[in-house]
């Protein structure tokens, strides 16, 4: 019978994909390669788990092997994370599938035997719908959905060797540094562009920050850039995608590629001192403005 | 525009616009606060083959033509019309030296000039009567080693910066107009000095100043074209000067019209964007034709040119269409903007101190009106 | 001396494409062509390499007949020779039907010892092709790559993941897709233009690729992209009072209940 297959490297990831694996309404496999997480995954709706068990592990390294095992077990249509890793997975297995993988998916179903998906094109000016004939393939990006509750029956968990693909040798992995703060969990955030002079100003964002209760986010530039800032709080097309209540943009211009990242929040604050700045446009409020003028009379206006 | 540029013309075009958009976009404003020369900018337009456009490839020029050349001054001119100078006054010395030198002169300015290792200037007005119809103030007088020069020049574009100059002198003060020549002198020359920059209105970044000639000596082999050609140097030059700075007229009121008109979209008065009132309508539209016409006249003056065809009375026309126009295009645009647009912290007031540079400096030797006149009526 | 090949897209400027206010369909009309942003620095990255240690650059593109466009374009930006396949097929390709044409045209002009490619195109940004060709070409793949050298047949890079950078290498052939930080693209001095139109240049019929109907049908089909319009208050405070406009702007936090 026609099945969904899911996988992340990531196990939150792994487990948000459950939930639009379900929905599809197909029996749900998952394929891991942590033997924790398979239990978890078969308690939290997948009916079988596959745990493959390779002398390497990453998703690159395992690419051939998954894909083999996907044209084996004739999976209709599946699911991988869309972490960096992830994607190069799906693009490998749906070359071997011969089949569409939709990178990015917002949005997923299965109607007259196709998978309909939605996605963003041209840097975030438009959104489209991609009609995938099956099998499909899709990434799915981290918090696009919650993970599931507990099914009513745990699913069985099963062994498979299989070959890593060793061509590539891995010589080495560093870990990025980390504050271990996750943004896209901020009901409220400050974020910050090239309107600051020097790193030693973002003080000014951190103190109304503190007054608001708002976490710090930042543009690319800041963060990759400048190094003002952990890039796991660059907001825009390749950094964070997030959704507050508030996002307050100060000293950013309001580009597409960054605003992609924030245009789903409840409410968008400029204050910019250029009137011309994309940022207005996209903004419920602003204020026109110098930032160094205008964020400590706002940090002690909001004190009082 | 395509109908009228090759596709490497386009890509020349496009190259310079990427290029003033990475370097000069950043620097233009506070080149025009300091004024100071940017050195380091010159050596990345060379970098770029800008300085040896259109150099014969034998002397390590590019050989673009002179179509490419006025693609890559209006879209340098977009960003910065201080910077475009100095690339057009430099180009007057090496298109004078190509034009008229011999082998060994050729030889021995051209590969640097078009390397950019030497910048060059053009030292052709005096603060007194226009040159060849009254009185000298730089007369050259025969000497046992070539020739002494004793005198100034004024307004001389690249001054002190420039490697070597192109200079217009009078062989014969009884003569006058019919003894001008023109010589090629190093900066370093003894006797040679620079005087006090000029500051100018706009163009800020491109330094002007007096040369003074303290009976300075060069060799006979320093005589470009022949003891009585001044004349006709000094005409054909400046009319490629004409052109050149019709292109960066056409650069710089693009670049305002193109700010006005993004501003006219955001700016609201009596309830809806000041884009949607006719009157502002009326100002960019006229702003950006005159623009696109412009830029039709120059470009056909510098095709000509390409084509080894007479082009002194297109340049004419272009030059005097600019004279009356040019200027207008910034008054407009800087009405669209009202006060926003009056403030120096916008790129307009600028833009309008440089358009009255490029639109009256470098009138040839007959007014604009005269040349065409006799091509008229002869 | 490494024979390397890259693979490029003319893809339209997304920022002349303008959305119509009262379906929010796109309008591309005024939409000129370029090379793909992170392409750029992919054709940079193997130019690089070859003028440092010597080789040869293919540039390869499918794409409309417009792709013509890109020839000179491409050329001045340092490859040795430029192959390309124009159909109308391009149009509505998705990256299963492109790896498809890409991969024929390599396997037709190949072998060789790297080929590059951009992490995405700017203007779809599917993600695929460099492993989606590695994959057809049975060949190892490196992704994201943020570093890389080439040196007697041994690919070593960089690549920067999401959480980590991880150090790599491979000998032989391989797959390599860049980021745009691995260098910055020259701007091509006029002789590198003028150089342009003395390169050979070759266009592949796509006839002559051996490919099956399936092959250059799209398996993902896009439907009616429409335009992303924000719909937002735009209440803009802009007294010459910046305390003013503080007061103004803290009334309306605090009537959204964002205080």
């Amino acid at each position: 019978m026609a099945a969904t297959f899911i996988f992340s490297e990531d196990a939150a990831l792994a487990r948000q994909l459950l939930t639009p694996a379900l929905a599809l309404g197909q029996p749900v496999v998952a394929l891991t390669t942590d033997p924790a997480e398979a239990q978890t995954l078969a308690s939290l709706g997948a009916g079988r788990v596959l745990l493959l068990k390779a002398a390497a592990t990453s998703p690159e390294a395992l690419a051939p092997a998954i894909a083999e095992l996907l044209a084996k077990e004739q999976a209709s249509v599946v699911l991988v994370g869309g972490t960096l890793r992830g994607k190069h997975l799906a693009a490998h297995v749906a070359a071997a599938l011969k089949a569409g993988l939709t990178t990015d998916a917002k949005a997923l179903a299965l109607v007259d035997g196709k998978l309909e998906t939605q996605r963003i094109l041209y840097a975030g000016l438009a959104v489209s719908a991609e009609v995938v004939t099956l099998p499909a393939v899709a990434t799915i990006p981290q918090r696009t959905f919650l993970a599931p509750a507990p099914a009513a029956q745990a699913g069985t968990v099963e062994s498979v060797e299989v070959a890593a693909d060793t061509r590539v040798s891995v010589l080495n992995v560093t870990p990025m540094e980390s504050e271990g703060v996750d943004i896209t969990a901020a009901i409220k955030l400050v974020s910050v562009g090239r309107g600051f002079a020097q790193k030693a100003d973002l003080a000014l964002a951190r103190e109304l920050g503190a007054v608001l209760k708002a976490e710090l986010a930042c543009t690319r530039g800041i963060a990759e850039d400048e190094h003002w800032l952990p890039i796991e709080r660059y907001i825009g097309i390749s950094g964070q995608t997030v959704k507050p209540e508030l996002y307050l943009a100060v000293g950013l211009s309001g580009q597409v590629q960054h605003m992609v990242g924030c245009r789903e929040s409840k409410v968008i604050v400029a204050i910019n001192k250029d009137e011309q700045a994309p940022i207005f446009e996209a903004a419920d409020y602003g204020i026109v403005g110098d930032l160094y003028t205008v964020l400590p009379l706002l940090t002690a206006a909001l004190k009082n | 525009m395509s109908i009228l540029l090759t596709e490497e013309q386009e890509l020349i075009g496009q190259s310079a616009r990427e290029f003033a958009k990475e370097y000069l976009d950043p620097i233009a404003a506070e080149l025009d606060h300091t004024g100071q020369f940017p050195a380091a900018i010159v050596k990345q337009l060379a970098a770029q083959d800008f300085l040896g456009l259109f150099v014969a490839s034998e002397y390590g020029g590019a050989e673009a033509g002179y179509v490419s050349l006025v693609e890559v001054v209006e879209n340098l001119s977009r960003s910065s019309a201080a910077v475009a100078s100095i690339l057009v006054n430099h180009s007057l010395a090496a298109y004078a030296i190509q034009r008229w030198g011999d082998a060994a002169q050729k030889q021995a300015f051209l590969p640097a000039l078009a390397a950019g290792g030497t910048l060059g200037g053009f030292a052709v007005f005096e603060h007194g009567p226009t040159p060849g119809v009254g009185p000298n103030a730089l007369i050259a007088t025969k000497h046992a080693a070539g020739w002494a020069l004793k005198g100034t020049k004024a307004y001389v574009r690249n001054a002190g910066a420039a490697d070597v100059y192109v200079v217009l002198a009078c062989t014969d003060p009884a003569a006058g107009a019919k003894a001008q020549a023109a010589f090629i002198v190093p900066a370093k020359a003894i006797g040679l000095s620079v005087g006090p920059l000029a500051e100018t209105m706009g163009l800020k970044g491109c330094p002007v100043a007096d040369l003074v000639f303290d009976d300075v000596v060069i060799a006979d082999s320093a005589l470009l074209g022949g003891p009585t050609d001044g004349q006709t140097i000094t005409t054909e030059t400046l009319a490629l000067a004409s052109v050149a700075e019709a292109a960066q007229t056409a650069g710089i009121g693009q670049a305002a019209v193109e700010h006005a008109a993004a501003y006219s979209k955001t700016r609201v008065q009596f309830g809806r964007p000041i884009a949607t009132l006719q009157a502002i309508q009326t100002l960019l539209a006229e702003t950006a034709a005159d623009c696109h016409l412009a830029r039709l006249g120059l470009r056909c003056a510098a095709k000509l040119m390409d084509d080894g065809e007479p082009f002194l009375v297109e340049a004419a026309m272009v030059k005097q269409f600019l004279a009356r126009n040019g200027a207008k295009l910034l008054i407009d645009t800087v009405q669209v903007e009202g006060g926003f647009g009056y403030s120096e912290f916008m790129p307009l007031p600028r833009l309008f101190r440089d358009i009255a540079g490029t639109t009256l400096l470098d009138a040839p030797a007959d007014y604009p009106e005269k040349t065409i006149a006799a091509a008229l009526l002869a | 001396m490494p024979k390397l090949l890259v693979c490029y897209k003319w893809v339209l400027n997304e920022q002349d494409i303008k959305i119509r206010p009262d379906d929010l369909s796109l309008d591309t009309s005024r939409a000129k062509g370029k090379i793909s942003d992170f392409d750029r620095n992919a054709i940079e990255e193997a130019s690089l390499i070859v003028e440092q240690q010597g080789g040869t650059v293919d540039a390869l593109s499918y794409g409309t007949s417009a792709v013509k466009q890109s020839v000179k374009d491409v050329l001045s930006r340092g490859p040795n020779r430029l192959l390309w396949v124009g159909d109308p097929s391009a149009e509505e390709a998705d990256a299963y039907v492109i790896a498809s044409v890409l991969a024929a045209a390599i396997r037709k002009n190949g072998p060789y010892d790297l080929i590059l490619c951009g992490e995405g195109s700017s203007d779809m940004f599917y993600q695929q092709i460099p492993a989606r060709l590695a994959a057809l070409l049975d060949l190892p793949c490196l992704t994201f790559v943020q570093k890389m050298t080439l040196e007697g047949g041994a690919v070593t890079a960089l690549r920067k993941l999401g959480d980590c950078t991880e150090q790599v290498s491979v000998t032989g052939p391989a797959v390599v897709s860049v980021l745009s930080e691995i260098n910055k693209p020259r701007i091509p001095s006029l002789k590198q233009v003028l150089g342009a139109a003395k390169k050979p240049s070759e266009e592949i019929p796509i006839a002559s690729l051996g490919l099956t109907p399936e092959e250059l049908a799209p398996k993902a089909v896009r439907k009616s992209p429409k335009g992303f319009l924000m719909n937002r208050k735009n209440v803009v405070y802009k007294e010459s009072d910046a305390a003013a406009n503080v007061a103004k702007l803290v009334a309306s936090l605090a009537a959204e209940g964002l205080r």
